[in-house]
């Protein structure tokens, strides 16, 4: 299925392909200079260069480690539902909530109708993509995941602020698509814990990327899939991008029973460990994995955007993708 | 009828003024070295303190220490026991908030107090009554993996209620006089009613003078609202926000227990309709023969930014004091 997806847009890929899930750590001049931005020491153009020299840095990285499908790393963004309600009309920043442990973020609040103002990631996916020759995929936050990870003060149900967020983000889709994009990511890590809901996220998903000439993903992780699968499947996506190892595999219990028919995009590192897997581990889990899987459906990647990580973790835990990839093709 | 208000469990540790923010700080500074263990525990003494002010400003006559102290419900408790170890994160039910996981790795026993010292620090410092809050036994054990060779699932639900036991009897010897048990997980897994109400059982036989308060929420209490009315809870807390119909079942089953209405939705920033709680509410009392019912938010109030939180401690004393005046 996908392959044909791939040859109808013209794309060629190694098997087993290549690729991450979004995000990197920041360098730390970037960290410094996004404090000093925010303690208006620098202009928004210092931050922008910092920004794009980032970028550049990822780009480059990415192709000398050899993965097929690039990301521009997200170095514009703090937080995956925060970056878009900034740029998204109907939105106000909440106040600080607590993540885990230490860490706070800012949850938006849903003030008015949500409207697309214009490009939001657009932008950068230029700008990476004009860095490489290999195509980069660009990455949203999905309109399910954006509505529960907001607060909504707006709309009359969470249904009524899902859809019209789903119409907004297909608005910057669609544009991106114009521009010359072929791999869209649409994130949605908040699918996996309400199951009650998940005919609402197909919903949604479907007005994001109906009858959109583009290769789409969507990543879900850290939740009971047991309890949405497999009627996750009916995500209106080409690629499920999920995280295997952090749980020991235990979802291939779910995919013998009932096969996973779609691509998947399979995590053969764990990104929430400061240990670096081996290739050797890295290529084990993956073989695991084609025990279950068509081997023509399966991506190779980590488990989740590895921004928590160090910059040489980043990097380490990227090689034992490639190297696992490289091992069984 | 007696209306009264309470806090349901946590309350932000955060906020926007330097005072507010002194607990991020002090632990950010821990981990670089330049701050003492000591130095967050006066810190968390600082903003436990703050948020009793700003429950007893709001007229909240049940109020808690703000769970600020806790790293997340389930490991601040499960991290106390012998033969549990702390895992890695993992999210905490439908919320964009992570616990971590407990391990069972052999025999569970609780060789410390869970809560006590947080408790007695509370009491001496509130003007209001202090309510303890414990994730139950049920959740607890839900929550946690456990290793081969430990105790299976059911066992582990027992230990941990024998250990909560002995907490809720240090608690009640303390003069706490309404302690919560909180049994989210159960919504999420009703078949294993039958196996937490015996674990609440174990708990109530400790209570002493103590009520206990049973509190259930992040799903629809619906299809477990008359079994939960045989349970020895002298309180009934429940979460309003997941199901349109529980009021309506609440309203049509004659009921001895005190209820708690979850009616506020802790986890939206939104200022819910005064007429229409009361109006809710109104219909519910109607079918409630216990002489006082609580009137409270659907969950904890940590998910929200402290001013929100701030605002719905307003609203609830605002309600208490509406619904007070009708009833005149």
């Amino acid at each position: 299925m996908s392959r044909a997806k791939l040859q109808h847009l013209g794309i060629e890929l190694p098997p087993l392909p290549t690729t991450s899930v979004g995000s990197f750590p920041k360098p730390d001049y970037l960290l410094k200079a996004r404090a000093d931005f925010a303690q208006k020491q620098i202009a928004a153009d210092a931050l922008h260069a910092a920004e794009q020299r980032a970028t550049e840095f990822w780009i480059r990285k990415q192709e000398e480690l050899g993965l097929d499908v690039l990301v521009d790393g997200e170095m514009y963004r703090g937080d995956m539902t925060a970056y878009f309600a900034d740029n998204l009309a109907g939105f106000a920043q909440g106040g600080l909530v607590r993540s885990y442990g230490n860490r706070y973020y800012h949850k938006p609040i849903i003030t008015g109708a949500i409207a697309w103002k214009g490009p939001i990631a657009l932008d950068w996916w230029r700008y990476a993509q004009g860095l490489t020759r290999k195509p980069v995929k660009a990455i949203l936050t999905g309109a399910y995941t954006m509505m529960d990870w907001s607060f909504n003060e707006f709309y009359p149900t969470r249904r009524d602020a899902c859809l019209a967020l789903a119409r907004e983000i297909r608005k910057e889709v669609e544009a991106l698509i114009q521009a010359g994009c072929k791999f869209v990511q649409l994130d949605e890590p908040a699918v996996s814990v309400r199951p009650a809901e998940l005919p609402l996220a197909v919903e949604a998903m479907r007005l994001m990327t109906h009858d959109l000439d583009a290769y789409f993903f969507t990543h879900i992780c850290y939740g009971d899939f047991e309890r949405i699968y497999p009627a996750m499947l009916e995500l209106a996506v080409d690629n499920f991008d999920l995280e295997m190892s952090n749980s020991g595999l235990d979802m291939l219990d779910l995919f013998r029973k009932n096969a996973f028919r779609k691509d998947i995009s399979y995590g053969v590192v764990d990104v929430h460990s400061h240990v670096v897997e081996d290739s050797g581990t890295a290529t084990q889990r993956l073989q695991q994995g084609l025990a279950v899987l068509p081997r023509e459906n399966v991506w190779v990647d980590p488990d989740c955007g590895l921004k928590t990580r160090t910059t040489n973790e980043a990097i380490a835990k990227l090689g034992a993708v490639v190297a696992a990839a490289q091992a069984m093709r | 009828m007696e209306l009264r208000t309470l806090t349901h469990g946590s309350y932000p540790r955060i906020g926007s003024t330097p005072e507010e923010q002194i607990l991020r700080k002090t632990i950010a500074q821990l981990d670089r070295g330049e701050k003492t263990e000591a130095d967050v525990h006066a810190a968390e003494d600082r903003v436990a303190a703050l948020a009793l002010a700003e429950q007893d400003a709001a007229d909240i006559d049940v109020v808690t220490d703000g769970l600020v102290r806790w790293y997340d419900p389930v490991s601040h408790l499960a991290g106390k026991l012998a033969g549990v170890r702390i895992g890695g994160l993992l999210r905490f039910f439908d919320t964009n908030f992570y616990f971590r996981q407990p391990v069972v790795e052999g025999k569970i026993v609780r060789t410390q107090p869970l809560v006590l010292d947080e408790y007695q620090w509370a009491a001496k410092k509130a003007v209001r009554p202090v309510k303890p809050v414990l994730t139950g036994p049920y959740t607890l054990a839900r929550l946690s993996l456990r290793e081969p060779g430990a105790p299976s699932f059911e066992a582990t639900v027992e230990a941990m209620a024998d250990a909560l036991a002995a907490e809720v009897a240090a608690l009640a010897g303390a003069g706490a006089r309404l302690i919560q048990i909180d049994e989210p997980a159960l919504l999420q897994y009703p078949r294993d009613v039958r196996m937490a109400a015996e674990a609440f059982g174990r708990i109530a036989a400790y209570k002493g003078r103590a009520e206990l308060a049973l509190a259930l929420y992040f799903g629809d209490a619906v299809p477990l609202y008359k079994t939960l009315l045989a349970w020895p809870a002298d309180v009934l807390l429940l979460d309003f926000t997941y199901s349109p119909d529980l009021p309506l079942v609440v309203a049509g089953e004659a009921c001895g227990r005190q209820i708690g209405f979850g009616l506020l939705d802790g986890r939206n920033t939104r200022l819910e309709d005064r007429t229409l709680v009361l109006r809710q509410l109104e219909a519910m009392l109607h079918k409630c023969q216990a002489p006082r019912a609580y009137l409270t938010t659907s969950c904890g109030l940590e998910y929200l930014p402290r001013d929100r939180a701030r605002a719905k401690l307003q609203h609830l004393g605002a309600l208490k004091r509406e619904f007070a005046g009708g009833m005149q």
